[in-house]
């Protein structure tokens, strides 16, 4: 039976794997609950967003974190050219459409990127690499509670957004009717661009955080991208509270499992979860069945 | 909701299933060239995907050699009366193991090699080399799962192991431990050792041989902890927990590049398991040590190649020159087995007179030559019952060089080509 120290440490280590989870599905269902489109490239999105701040970061050497709100500002912009261009023209022409265009820009995406940057093993050294915070039983690195306290300020940035401007709402209502939502003036192509802007930057953070934690190549998202889906089918499609849910769900289920059965179930922990969420709650844990 | 729920998982499967299914195989052609004007020899290897690093190194010491053959004039063939030049051609595996069918499917059939050499990750080369069976000469450099070669489902009879076997290096690693570690950590009690590794053939195939060494020789190692992972992982926080528990006196990771040099890290900076920890050979690679920094310190590496301690054989350093010339990087051993790899065939193509592929076939199983750039038992290049070569394998302690900024390694082990002695890393802290 391992000691209470050992398990909180696992607790630490399923948080940390569940913010990077929160971040990727709260972005990839901000596009889908408001656009209803299936992004399969969202992983590689995330990979741009890590090559972004480690190219920024090698250009002006300034702290990681600060370098990544800029690359968060960059991958937003082209999530915009990517709604704008790509996702826009077929929109409304057939899933199969949305879904081998997301399909082709994965191969777009890493092909680029291993173009742009080459595939070799990156790192992004984090100025506080070495420094732990001592918390009596437990060893916790500034990383990693810098990974956990962004992941909360974004978490709490989005619901004031969602919840306190105009833009926000116009964004949940063009989310709940689009027709509806035009009728009332909104312009819905805009929300679609901002939406998928929005999701494009979580997902850079999302890369970031990642890079910061551990080396990273251009093949880093699919393994994230996999997961964001099935976080997002736990908590619920377009829903973010359950996007928040089943990241940390995931994060904390997958480490447990780890440490009791071992890493060969890793990911087929995580399927067996969305099996039986789609048996028992087939909307999942927040879905509303309103789409 | 529940219909998009179930659209999605649909689109997941059919998607997939449309992309696995693009790779068809290809067309059979004729294996002989009437009058060829050259050589073609199919270079197997992850040119792109998880493992591009170690296969560009194996690409450059590639083209190293056949460039260096071609500028002697090429290689004799008794049939044509005159020196064809060499040509390489690449085969991508893009690390991925269908990807790594076509890819020799295509070498075999439309490109018409005379033969394979590369072959890098046990789990791609054991698909990989299924088009090539009883075929064509695979000279795998790369792949170090004895399975490879002594598998029994297919005719491995043209399957070479150039480079060392789980079981090569796997052994020499638990000697080390034995006769350096055990004696300054835990000279009363068996030393308490914990394993790793990637769930693949190759790191099964390390973890398998430790145990059945360790059986099989009675010795003083207890295995406190055995943790794989999925190929591909990055987090290892919690297996290294979980390994931390057992207290042990020493880690052995295995796995590529990107995993090992996250498991030395994540275990001493945010684990807290100093110990010290030992990384396979394909992680002789400049990337290992720039990834590593300061966090490589005191730790070790088990490899056959040593370009930074490259005074144990003349041609080491010479090779490192010239691949430095050429590539303005430091070389992997990687690229080394396949530079050894390219001049082996070279030279069976000339004892075999033509390009008939079973006769080059027939010319690698005789192969008795000098070593190049890997020490073997007794000084030359053979092939055993298993087509296996013989290689001898040492350990490397690296130490970090704050001023310089540079990670480097000194051969630590075994005693005649040693550079200085083994000592425990600064931060050690005992196990059990």
């Amino acid at each position: 039976m391992a000691d209470i120290t050992t398990l909180l440490q696992v607790l630490i280590w399923g948080l940390t794997a569940g913010c990077i989870y929160i971040l990727m599905a709260v972005g990839l269902n901000m596009i889908f609950g408001v656009m209803k489109v299936v992004n399969f490239a969202h992983g590689e999105v995330m990979m741009i967003g890590a090559f972004a701040s480690y190219w920024l970061w090698s250009l002006t050497n300034h702290n990681p974190y600060i370098v990544m709100f800029l690359s968060m500002l960059l991958v937003g912009g082209f999530g915009i050219i990517i709604e704008r261009f790509g996702f826009r023209k077929v929109m409304g022409t057939g899933k199969l459409n949305e879904i081998f265009l997301s399909l082709g820009l994965i191969y777009i995406l890493q092909s680029a990127a291993v173009k742009l940057w080459t595939d070799d093993v990156r790192k992004i050294e984090s100025p506080y690499g070495s420094m732990t915070l001592d918390m009596g039983m437990l060893n916790i690195t500034y990383d990693r509670l810098i990974a956990i306290a962004f992941t909360a300020l974004i978490l709490i940035s989005l619901h004031l957004f969602l919840t306190k401007t105009d833009l926000g709402r116009a964004l949940r209502a063009t989310s709940q009717n689009h027709e509806a939502a035009m009728l009332m003036g909104v312009d819905v192509n805009r929300i679609y661009m901002l939406s998928f802007g929005i999701g494009a930057a979580l997902a850079a953070s999302a890369g970031t955080v990642n890079a910061i934690l551990s080396p990273f190549t251009p093949y880093m998202g699919t393994i994230p991208g996999i997961m964001a889906f099935v976080v997002i089918i736990i908590g619920g499609l377009g829903s973010i509270p359950g996007a928040i849910v089943g990241g940390l769900l995931l994060g904390l289920v997958q480490n447990f499992t780890i440490f009791y059965f071992g890493g060969a179930w890793k990911e087929a922990v995580a399927f067996i979860m969305l099996i039986i969420v789609l048996i028992f709650k087939p909307t999942g844990l927040f879905g509303e069945g309103r789409h | 909701m529940v219909n998009n729920a179930k659209m999605l998982i649909i689109a997941v499967i059919i998607s997939t299933v449309i992309v696995a299914g693009c790779a068809g195989p290809s067309e059979e052609v004729q294996s002989e060239n009437a009058n060829p004007g050259n050589i073609k020899i199919g270079l197997v290897a992850p040119l792109s995907g998880g493992a591009s690093d170690v296969g560009g190194d194996m690409k450059q010491a590639a083209i190293l050699a056949v460039e260096e053959i071609n500028a002697a004039g090429g290689v004799y063939v008794d049939e044509y009366q005159k020196k064809l030049p060499l040509e390489l051609v690449e085969g991508d595996t893009k690390t991925s193991p269908a990807e790594g069918v076509t890819a020799v499917e295509r070498l075999i059939t439309r490109e018409n090699v005379a033969v394979l050499v590369g072959g890098f990750s046990s789990g791609v080369t054991y698909a990989d080399e299924v088009p090539a069976a009883g075929k064509v000469a695979y000279v795998i450099t790369g792949a170090s799962s004895s399975s490879v070669t002594r598998r029994t489902d297919i005719d491995t009879s043209c399957f070479y192991h150039y480079c060392s076997t789980t079981d090569d290096y796997s052994q020499p690693i638990i000697q080390f431990f034995v006769e350096e570690l055990k004696p300054l950590v835990a000279p009363e009690r068996d030393l308490k050792l914990a394993l790793l590794y990637r769930d693949d053939p190759f790191g099964q195939g390390c973890y398998q041989s430790c145990v059945d060494y360790i059986e099989a020789e009675d010795l003083p190692v207890e295995i406190v902890a055995a943790e794989k992972f999925p190929a591909g992982e990055s987090d290892f926080h919690t297996y290294l927990t979980k390994i931390a528990d057992a207290k042990p006196d020493a880690v052995y990771s295995i796995d590529f590049v990107e995993g090992t040099s996250s498991m030395y890290i994540q275990g001493q900076r945010d684990v807290g398991l100093n110990t010290v920890y030992m990384a396979v050979e394909c992680n002789e690679d400049p990337a290992f040590y720039e990834l590593l920094g300061e966090w490589g310190d005191g730790h070790l590496l088990e490899t056959k190649f040593a370009p930074y301690a490259s005074d144990y054989l003349p041609m080491v350093g010479e090779y490192k020159e010239a691949y430095i010339a050429r590539w303005g990087e430091m070389p992997g051993m990687m690229g080394a087995d396949t530079y050894d790899g390219i001049y082996l065939v070279a030279n069976a193509i000339e004892r075999a007179g033509n390009l008939d592929r079973l006769r080059i076939n027939d010319a690698i199983k005789q192969t008795d030559e000098e070593e190049r750039l890997l020490l073997m038992d007794g000084g030359k290049i053979t092939f055993d019952e298993h087509n296996e070569i013989s290689p001898k394998i040492f350990v490397e302690q690296m130490s970090w060089d704050e001023e310089s900024g540079e990670l480097t390694p000194h051969i630590v082990w075994p005693e005649y080509v040693k550079e200085m002695d083994f000592v425990l890393p600064d931060n050690y802290e005992m196990g059990g």
